[in-house]
């Protein structure tokens, strides 16, 4: 059955949003990330508007999230106060980053920093993730894994003023290092365009030490609320966000969320975090391909992604 | 005197009616070319998925014909891909195209640059090429036409652009040839008012046009979240942020009752 999209001005038959919701709520669950970096080009790929498609897929992710961090926060898997802390810094990171996407563009080259900075930065965390799991899969004992020798950085960190207790993830950390690490991946997803969840997830486990079990839960709170932003900052200013297109993704990504976080409690950290490293290494392989495949269309509609 | 006066007048009177009736025949005295579009008020619901649309009339036989389906004149912004550093594909600036057609079809029973000159091609805007003429680019030289057919490739790929030779059909009817031709009308032509215009063709140039016109238009809860997003995109935003939150809700309250959170 096909339904018309008012605002996307096409048809798309509804299994296609419903299976897309489901595979892409299914990953938001399982690991606390968006998918915006998936969902976009797969719209796109089905005849959507990048425009309508980028605006929709955030409104669809309130929704994905929602129904996460439902899921998470019944086990008690959400740090609220880590996340608050990110979402501030998050949101100070977006205001620099939209200023510095404009100093990119004035120096010319900007796309081209852009999609190199976005494919190293999502290869080299797809590889330091994959080959620090299997090492840490090998050692088998994963409590020892778990209180490993202080390194360098996490020294430097309790340095650090204004230390505070986070119950939740079982952390202390300085206020300045959630707020920094979130203002960090809020400038890079303002000048990627992607909503970070990639990166964020990383650096919670690698730098802020939180349990991956708290870690999505965490991750998916953060995201609802730079998704609300979004949504209503292009309803609002570039009406691109397609209702009906929004209600068919919906459907599948609040059940594939819930299904997600099922899943993922049955799972291991370091089985998580595999799986998530495979993921994000085989978007950076097809990006790469993207990027030097001779493309069929040498045009596209303005705005998007 | 006043005779010859008034048989003069009479004279003048009669060629006068004469000449109004030949006129209409003056040029090359054809007959009448008629065009109807079937469907020519498309309604788009929720379950809209695009149309079909057949166009028939009479023409005069032996004639050519050559049906024109397009919307107004309108301007159009698009990105541009070009290899950087001889590597990498990306978006290398914007392509801006003013005086072309967002949706355009052509249909014809021959090749249209075999049966019509260059002049009367541009004169009626038939065909890319004199799209292409009529068209204003930012983009100049060699890169004007490559870019065009670029242009004219992503409008084919969205189903706006198209043109096709022979799907007219044409049978006798009463001493005069009907014709006819179904298209599918493509669910991604946005509401609009078309026109439909049929040419008729011999020794090179366009003897008769006659038109009719497509009226494309949202109806229904799809003109309404339309025109809400567009004209109340706080609200509309608001709701969908709202709904968004409660379908979220809403599936983890199921899940949770059924103990899929336990």
């Amino acid at each position: 059955m096909y339904l018309y999209l008012p605002v996307a001005l096409t048809s798309i038959n509804i299994l296609v949003p419903i299976g897309l919701g489901l595979a892409v709520g299914l990953l938001s669950g399982l690991f606390g990330v968006g998918g915006g970096f998936l969902m976009t080009p797969l719209l796109i790929m089905f005849g959507i508007p990048s425009t309508v498609a980028a605006a929709t897929d955030s409104n669809q992710i309130v929704a994905a999230s929602t129904s996460g961090t439902y899921a998470h926060w019944r086990v008690g898997n959400v740090d609220f106060k880590m996340g608050l802390y990110l979402l501030a810094g998050g949101f100070i990171g977006g205001l620099l980053g939209v200023e510095g996407i404009k100093i990119l563009r004035a120096t010319g080259n900007a796309g081209f920093v852009i999609k190199i900075t976005y494919v190293l930065m999502l290869g080299i965390v797809g590889t330091y993730m994959f080959i620090e799991s299997i090492q840490s899969m090998r050692k088998k004992k994963t409590e020892e894994v778990a209180v490993e020798k202080e390194t360098r950085i996490s020294a430097f960190l309790k340095l650090l003023p204004l230390q505070t207790r986070f119950e939740k993830s079982g952390v202390t950390h300085s206020i300045i290092v959630p707020l920094f690490l979130g203002c960090f991946v809020g400038i890079l997803a303002a000048i990627m365009g992607v909503g970070g969840g990639f990166l964020m997830v990383p650096i919670m486990f690698y730098i802020l030490r939180m349990p991956m079990h708290v870690i999505v839960g965490t991750s998916l709170f953060q995201i609802l609320f730079t998704c609300i932003e979004v949504t209503f900052l292009q309803s609002y200013t570039n009406h691109t966000v397609d209702f009906t297109l929004a209600v068919l993704l919906l459907l599948g990504s609040t059940i594939g969320a819930q299904v997600g976080a099922i899943f993922g409690r049955k799972l291991r950290g370091e089985q998580l975090k595999i799986l998530l490293a495979v993921i994000v290494l085989v978007v950076t392989v097809k990006i790469v391909f993207e990027l030097t495949l001779s493309p069929s269309l040498l045009l596209s509609q303005a705005g998007g992604h | 005197m006043q005779y010859l006066r008034q048989s003069k007048m009479v004279l003048a009177l009669l060629t006068l009616v004469l000449l109004t009736f030949l006129c209409p025949f003056a040029d090359d005295a054809y007959g009448e070319l008629t065009a109807k579009a079937n469907h020519d008020h498309i309604t788009i619901d929720s379950f809209y998925h695009g149309s079909t649309v057949s166009i028939r009339g009479i023409a005069d036989p032996g004639m050519d014909l050559i049906i024109k389906v397009s919307s107004e004149d309108t301007h159009q912004s698009l990105r541009r891909k070009g290899k950087v550093g001889g590597l990498l594909w990306m978006t290398v600036g914007e392509l801006d195209i003013d005086r072309v057609p967002n949706v355009y079809e052509v249909f014809s029973t021959k090749n249209i640059y075999d049966i019509l000159n260059k002049d009367e091609i541009d004169k009626y805007s038939l065909g890319y090429q004199a799209i292409e003429r009529h068209a204003s680019m930012n983009v100049s030289g060699e890169d004007r036409t490559k870019w065009f057919n670029e242009f004219v490739k992503f409008k084919e790929a969205s189903s706006l652009y198209s043109t096709s030779i022979g799907k007219i059909s044409f049978a006798d009817k009463d001493g005069k040839q009907s014709y006819y031709i179904l298209t599918e009308w493509p669910y991604q032509a946005p509401p609009s008012i078309y026109t439909v215009t049929v040419y008729a063709v011999k020794n090179g140039k366009v003897v008769e046009t006659a038109s009719d016109r497509i009226l494309v238009e949202q109806v229904g809860v799809v003109k309404s979240l339309a025109t809400m997003a567009h004209n109340n995109g706080a609200v509309y935003g608001l709701l969908s942020i709202i709904a968004a939150l409660g379908a979220g809700f809403g599936v983890g309250l199921v899940f949770t009752r059924q103990g899929g959170a336990h």
